[in-house]
């Protein structure tokens, strides 16, 4: 193969992915982009109506089975720290400062439309589950924790106390229970109704309601309907009662808001997965091209060294043989006009001549 | 020496106690004998017609309302809080019941009860009615607590509040009225005969009520709460004694009845919370909250516009103790 034909065949196969990729833009989608469940469920949070009372978190520990923590649940002055959810505590209340007031939040999985967490895991071990839950199956973790790294709330925890098998863990939100018909947990165990069970669409008319009822109480955004591409469980604020009106879905203007209540309104619309499955979309094309492209650059450079040492040698060999032939010539003349004892002399004079040039230049080629 | 002290310490007790009989505020304006005007020297009531431009209104259908300037005036700042262009002028001059260019067509149905203003750049955002009202009890303990958790139905009774029956009105009159021809001095007339006739509401006697109610539907981990019922009722009417915006427009004697009892009928006899909220979500109301959220819901949420501190939202046991701690309590 030349120089020719590998760069052809080079470019050619590079028009071919491209129009590939171009031509099949829908299935190429519909591979990397998890389906969206129209009747999934969630979990609309009203943290006006929260007080902060830990019976979700009490809830949660009993119907998973989780270790029992140092401090009971009734010791309510755990919710002032700023906790996280941990391998132990999949569901954790905090306490916020907002405007003033006390206003107390549920953290827990947000069980994402499209999770990052999936998209992050190379081992396939999440999940999003056609009832709205994102699930996690160990059996192939390697405990490489990017789900953790992926996670734009922070919600995975992992059992470093564990030396062998260690596994992530995070809120199921109840699948187990949610297959058998039941309430979740901690919304079984709400006892003021700031968590409400249902279609994720059914939610956010619920939550546009009471908005729309309480103009004055309520933050005119639904945290989660497009936060981070859309997630199952979805929080509603108390509005700054002394503050300007802030108009309805205003990422910029309710940001500051919902920041004094630990949430972010700067993950964007677009679900954290598509901004990896664009360049993770890549990889297989750079295994396949890669080393075709590197490796005919290596041939090629050798190539052109072994042809151009060739011709440098063809070039010695022509020069020797034409100083030969200008000799013998020389010697010829000689033998003609002197004879033959003067040809002999003038040949070896000759010979000695061009052994010393020859040397002289390899030793100046040497040096 | 001592008696004398004594006796002039009655002296005075008793000349303060007359003082204050003789010297007490007026109350409010439902007298017939109220003077014709006001400090401003606008008349101390009137009767506001759905002006309209039209002949044959429909507007006609629409009871008049009986509106009492002075005591609005009291209670305002200044004659701008209504008059928002600044131009002392009857509403109706702007705003008529199909609306007109000089009110920016905004019209007298919206001016006296839209709640949604928008909020006005460099210059003052009025105010109808009904959002100044309903400013107000968002604001006063006393009212918050109810008005926290239930919202008037807009219904005809509510209408009925102010659009009421003027006795001695005729129909030629409120023809008049509507067409903006009726006479000043007819009008005050009216307009005194009407708040003459008007009498405060007489609410409904908290003795008549259940006294206590003993709540043990959702007896487990629990014990049952029992519920102080009357004395919750003597204490809303304690709140609101001698307040003339509740007086004017508390129209039911059940209007307490109705606060917890939200959607029931008004009705001396209501229907109990377990009538509506299931103990589990209804599969047929899936919006509406689940028993124990209703209770913590209502309660806490009144409790928590009449700024009542305590108790605790959290102190779970202050309104039921532990089922084993009243075991033990009962062995």
């Amino acid at each position: 193969m030349n120089r020719r034909k590998f760069l052809t065949l080079l470019g050619s196969a590079g028009v071919v992915s491209a129009l590939g990729n171009a031509a099949t833009p829908s299935t190429a989608e519909a591979s990397h982009v998890f389906p969206y469940y129209p009747d999934s469920y969630g979990v609309l949070h009203d943290t006006t109506r929260c007080v902060g009372c830990r019976r979700c978190e009490e809830a949660c520990n009993t119907v998973n089975a989780l270790p029992k923590p140092d401090k009971p649940f009734d010791d309510l002055s755990v919710c002032n720290t700023k906790r996280r959810t941990s391998a132990t505590q999949w569901t954790v209340v905090n306490k916020y400062e907002m405007n003033g007031k006390a206003v107390f939040r549920k953290l827990q999985c947000f069980h994402c439309q499209d999770p990052a967490c999936a998209s992050a895991c190379f081992a396939k071990c999440f999940q999003k589950q056609p009832d709205g839950s994102v699930t996690y199956n160990g059996s192939q973790c390697v405990g490489c924790r990017y789900c953790m790294i992926a996670c734009p709330f922070y919600a995975p925890g992992f059992e470093y106390n564990l030396a062998w098998d260690p596994l992530v863990k995070k809120c199921t939100f109840c699948k187990p229970r949610l297959d058998k018909g039941e309430l979740p947990g901690c919304v079984e165990a709400c006892p003021m109704e700031a968590l409400t069970f249902g279609r994720r669409t059914d939610l956010i008319k619920v939550a546009r309601a009471r908005i729309a009822d309480n103009p004055d109480k309520y933050l005119d955004y639904i945290y989660g309907e497009h936060d981070a591409g859309g997630t199952a469980w979805m929080v509603l604020a108390p509005a700054n009662p002394k503050g300007p009106k802030i108009p309805p879905e205003n990422p910029v203007l309710a940001g500051p808001e919902l920041k004094q209540l630990g949430l972010d309104t700067h993950l964007g619309n677009q679900p954290m997965g598509e901004l990896t499955y664009g360049a993770l979309g890549t990889v297989p094309m750079i295994v396949a091209f890669w080393p075709v492209l590197f490796g005919g650059a290596y041939g090629m450079t050798k190539r052109r060294e072994a042809m151009h040492k060739q011709a440098q040698e063809q070039t010695k060999r022509e020069a020797r043989e034409d100083v030969q032939a200008a000799v013998d010539a020389a010697v010829r003349k000689i033998q003609e006009t002197e004879g033959e004892g003067a040809a002999d002399r003038a040949r070896k004079a000759m010979a000695e001549a061009l052994k010393a040039r020859e040397s002289a230049g390899k030793h100046g080629e040497g040096a | 020496m001592r008696n004398r002290t004594k006796l002039l310490l009655l002296a005075a007790i008793a000349l303060a106690g007359a003082a204050c009989l003789l010297f007490r505020e007026p109350k409010g304006l439902m007298a017939a004998d109220a003077p014709e005007h006001t400090e401003s020297g606008a008349q101390a009531a009137m009767v506001l017609f759905p002006a309209s431009d039209k002949t044959n209104s429909g507007a006609v259908g629409m009871k008049p309302v009986v509106f009492n300037h002075k005591i609005h005036e009291g209670k305002v700042q200044e004659c701008e809080s209504c008059h928002h262009t600044g131009d002392p002028v009857p509403c109706t001059t702007c705003h008529t019941v199909e609306g007109k260019a000089e009110g920016n067509f905004v019209n007298l149905e919206r001016a006296m009860h839209a709640t949604n203003i928008a909020q006005r750049k460099g210059q003052r955002t009025p105010e109808s009615c009904v959002s100044c009202h309903e400013k107000i009890y968002a604001q006063r303990a006393e009212c918050a607590g109810c008005h926290n958790i239930v919202k008037p139905t807009r219904n005809d009774q509510w209408c009925a509040v102010c659009h009421t029956d003027i006795p001695t009105m005729t129909k030629e009159q409120l023809v008049e009225g509507i067409q903006g021809k009726l006479d000043t001095e007819e009008n005050i007339a009216l307009a005194q005969a009407a708040l003459a006739a008007k009498k405060p509401v007489d609410y409904l006697d908290p003795k008549r009520t259940k006294y206590r109610v003993v709540i043990d539907t959702l007896k487990d981990k629990y014990a049952p709460n029992v519920f102080n019922h009357q004395r919750h009722i003597v204490s809303l009417k304690r709140h609101i004694k001698g307040n003339a915006l509740a007086d004017a427009f508390h129209s039911t004697p059940e209007v307490f009845c109705q606060t917890c009892h939200h959607h029931s009928p008004a009705s001396q006899t209501p229907s109990k919370c377990v009538s509506c909220h299931t103990p589990s979500i209804d599969k047929k109301h899936p919006g509406r909250p689940p028993l124990k959220a209703a209770y913590h819901l209502q309660c806490m949420g009144c409790h928590d516009g009449q700024l009542v501190k305590r108790p605790r939202k959290t102190d779970c046991t202050a309104c039921h103790k532990l089922a084993t701690a009243q075991q033990e309590e009962s062995k």
